[in-house]
């Protein structure tokens, strides 16, 4: 593989849609249907991909379904590998130049095996392409009408935005709101010794403005489009806020970037940012990848 | 049970009113001409105290504040102002979200390295060397020397905050990194801090109180921050919904203040441990409503602060302690430690040079926190009266001058926005 190939490709056209299959997973079927969905509407080469032992009994399970999924006409390709998942699927990954995983994803890891790290979670903590986490996959397909995508101050913001629209698009969204987070950490602190009211509430609608221009800014980057694109504030720590206010407008879909450097332990421990949504998924989740140079 | 008589009762309530009264008035004097509140509380402390009141009309100082005719009062009084410094750390560890230095990343790992290690370096190294200047017995030498460096590396996140946010920093990359790093210093400056103070209690420490020392405090932040948070997490919920509001949340948040303060004090660790623990682990949950927030602080800031900084200057003679050179000594070890420290590091960092300096400049203001952990040394016995006049001037000259020096380093230098 050449690694030249992946410096600075773009997150979106999804050439290559890859999809984790779990035969141990009752939703394995409903998982594929969703991929190869997006595959179709996409044009995008499906590649299945499972880690673990291969056995004719996974191999009569999976023809059985894709003979009934159909398909015909998509470039279906099948990689069987052992080994540790994640890094397995992260390898596979790079090597294929997958542009979209598609994962089945629990909302809510119980107990220990949150802080173990499932396979799902730990991708998307190191994610090195886009992941799409489904928590409801099935067979008669997911509806992507209400997007809420996280508008915050990175580099890698405006490559997620474009692709949300790219994505949008493709699945027939009706509306798409572009939240900012706005932590208020450190002004309850700040403010307690010598502000008058008036000074309180001036420096708090000064802070939420500042944020609200920034967020306008960062949408008015982005190519316009005929799906509604809305911009909303909202008040609250990074990656929480954004789950409960997706939790609250019942989205479909929650978009965010991936993250710049691998999460472990640490931050499952002293919880911030993505580990936030992914303690507790509110919906459906699309890491997107941009390769920033 | 003892009880003060009703005499009693009013020279103690007439003190404390007057100390809230004249603290807030000349608290809002100095706002109108840009002075840090706590400056207005000293100076009425020192106005209220021996330095003034009690050298012209002792009769006057000694019928308001009877520390040594009446010792009922006194201790009513003694108990407010202990009351109040674990107040204060405990709304001080609020703002401490762990997270936050995690966010941050690299770049706060060595601003916050940098802005601790070179100034305990310094400190430590001023104190080793220059015992004949700050007159300390030679028995409680290293204890000094251990106790000067942390004072050097401390922080004033309340102060830092503020400047922040009056130069509309607060949300940008430079203010950000500012902050994290204050919260790292002040993390493990008070930790720190907390084990010398136990050492002291234990006269010099031997190697075994050392190691006992360390394992308890060790074990009681770790389970705090750890399993004590994640419990809060999790029931702040339920309080903040089934309970009664704001009441359930803020007698659940000083309850635990106050009892995780005699828990560290009934094992030999000063108070104000257990109290800095305690604020951070509720602080740090994202569940605390902000109003819960905004209520302690403003209770704390505004009844227990006062009465803790005017409380400095009744106790202390500001005139007949202050010795230039330790003054010159310690605000040149402080501010060469602080800035140069947090400004390599930022720069290791990845920051330019400009915008090091800010954040070095941004450390510097020391405030209230270096006056409260002065106060609390000068108590155990750690630190003589000179020298404790000395830390309180050089947390005011550090704070009044940090905003006009970042303002310098940042001016037609707009800082971007924080990620």
């Amino acid at each position: 593989m050449d690694d030249d190939a992946l410096k600075g490709r773009p997150p979106f056209p999804f050439a290559t849609i890859g999809v984790a299959m779990a035969f141990s997973s009752s939703r394995l079927e409903a998982v594929l249907t969703e991929a190869k969905a997006l595959a179709e509407i996409f044009q995008a080469r499906l590649l299945l991909i499972h880690i673990g032992e291969r056995t004719s009994a996974k191999e009569a399970l999976l023809a059985e379904i894709l003979a009934r999924l159909g398909g015909e006409g998509l470039v279906v390709e099948t990689i069987w590998q052992q080994g540790q998942p994640v890094k397995s699927l992260l390898a596979i990954c790079k090597q294929n130049l997958v542009d979209l995983l598609v994962l089945r994803a629990k909302r809510r890891e119980k107990g220990l095996s949150y802080y173990l790290g499932s396979v799902v979670r730990g991708l998307s903590r190191a994610a090195k392409c886009s992941l799409l986490l489904l928590t409801e996959p099935t067979v008669s397909g997911t509806s992507f009408k209400r997007l809420v995508v996280s508008g915050v101050q990175h580099p890698k913001t405006i490559g997620t935005l474009k692709t949300v629209t790219y994505f949008a698009k493709g699945v027939g969204a009706e509306e798409i709101t572009v939240v900012t987070e706005s932590d208020q950490q450190g002004l309850a602190m700040a403010m307690a010794y010598d502000s008058t009211a008036n000074m309180s509430t001036n420096v708090k609608k000064q802070l939420s403005g500042e944020e609200a221009r920034q967020l306008h800014a960062l949408v008015c980057r982005c190519a316009p489009c005929e799906i509604k694109v809305s911009e909303k504030l909202v008040l609250g720590r990074p990656g929480h806020a954004i789950r409960q206010y997706a939790e609250s407008v019942a989205a479909d879909l929650l978009v965010i970037n991936s993250p710049d450097a691998k999460y472990g332990l640490i931050d499952r421990i002293f919880t911030h940012g993505m580990e936030y949504i992914l303690e507790n998924l509110p919906c459906n989740l699309l890491i997107v990848h941009s390769r920033v140079s | 049970m003892a009880k003060l008589s009703p005499d009693d009762l009013v020279v103690f309530l007439v003190a404390i009113s007057t100390m809230l009264l004249l603290s807030r008035f000349a608290s809002e004097l100095g706002r109108k001409i840009g002075l840090p509140i706590v400056m207005g509380e000293l100076l009425v402390g020192i106005a209220l105290g021996p330095t003034v009141l009690g050298a012209l009309s002792p009769a006057a100082y000694n019928t308001v504040f009877p520390f040594t005719t009446n010792e009922h009062v006194a201790i009513a009084l003694d108990g407010i102002f202990s009351l109040a410094v674990i107040m204060l750390l405990f709304v001080a560890g609020l703002e401490i979200q762990l997270s936050q230095v995690i966010r941050q990343g690299r770049i706060t790992v060595y601003a916050g390295f940098g802005s601790m290690v070179l100034p305990f370096v310094c400190g430590f190294a001023a104190a080793w060397i220059l015992p004949q200047v700050f007159a300390i017995k030679q028995a409680d030498h290293h204890l000094f020397a251990l106790f000067l460096g942390t004072a050097m590396s401390i922080s004033a996140l309340p102060v830092i905050a503020r400047i922040l946010l009056d130069m509309k920093l607060f949300k940008t990359k430079v203010g950000m990194v500012i902050i994290s790093s204050a919260i790292f210093n002040d993390l493990i400056g008070w930790l720190f801090f907390s084990f010398i103070l136990s050492l002291a209690g234990k006269n010099g420490g031997s190697t075994m109180a050392i190691g006992t020392t360390l394992v308890s405090i060790t074990t009681f932040s770790v389970f705090m921050l750890v399993v004590g948070r994640l419990f809060l997490n999790r029931i702040l919920p339920w309080v903040q919904t089934r309970l009664s509001w704001p009441g359930g949340v803020l007698s659940l948040s000083l309850g635990l203040c106050l009892l995780c303060a005699a828990f560290t004090e009934s094992i030999h660790i000063h108070a104000i441990l257990g109290a800095f623990i305690a604020g951070i682990a509720i602080g740090d949950s994202v569940h605390l409503r902000e109003q819960a927030r905004e209520i302690m602080h403003q209770f704390v800031t505004n009844f227990f602060a006062p009465l803790f900084f005017v409380s400095i200057g009744l106790k202390v003679d500001f005139v007949q302690h202050f010795d230039g050179v330790i003054v010159g000594v310690i605000l040149l070890i402080a501010c060469i430690g602080k800035v140069l420290g947090a400004s390599i590091g930022a720069r290791l960092g990845g920051m330019n040079w400009y915008q090091a300096m800010a954040v070095g400049f941004g450390l510097n203001a020391r405030g209230a926190m270096e006056i409260i952990l002065g106060s609390l040394a000068f108590q155990a016995g750690l630190i003589t009266q000179p020298i404790f006049v000395a830390l309180v001037v050089m947390a005011l000259v550090t704070s009044i001058t940090s905003a006009p020096l970042i303002r310098f380093f940042l001016r037609e230098r707009p800082c971007p926005a924080a990620g």
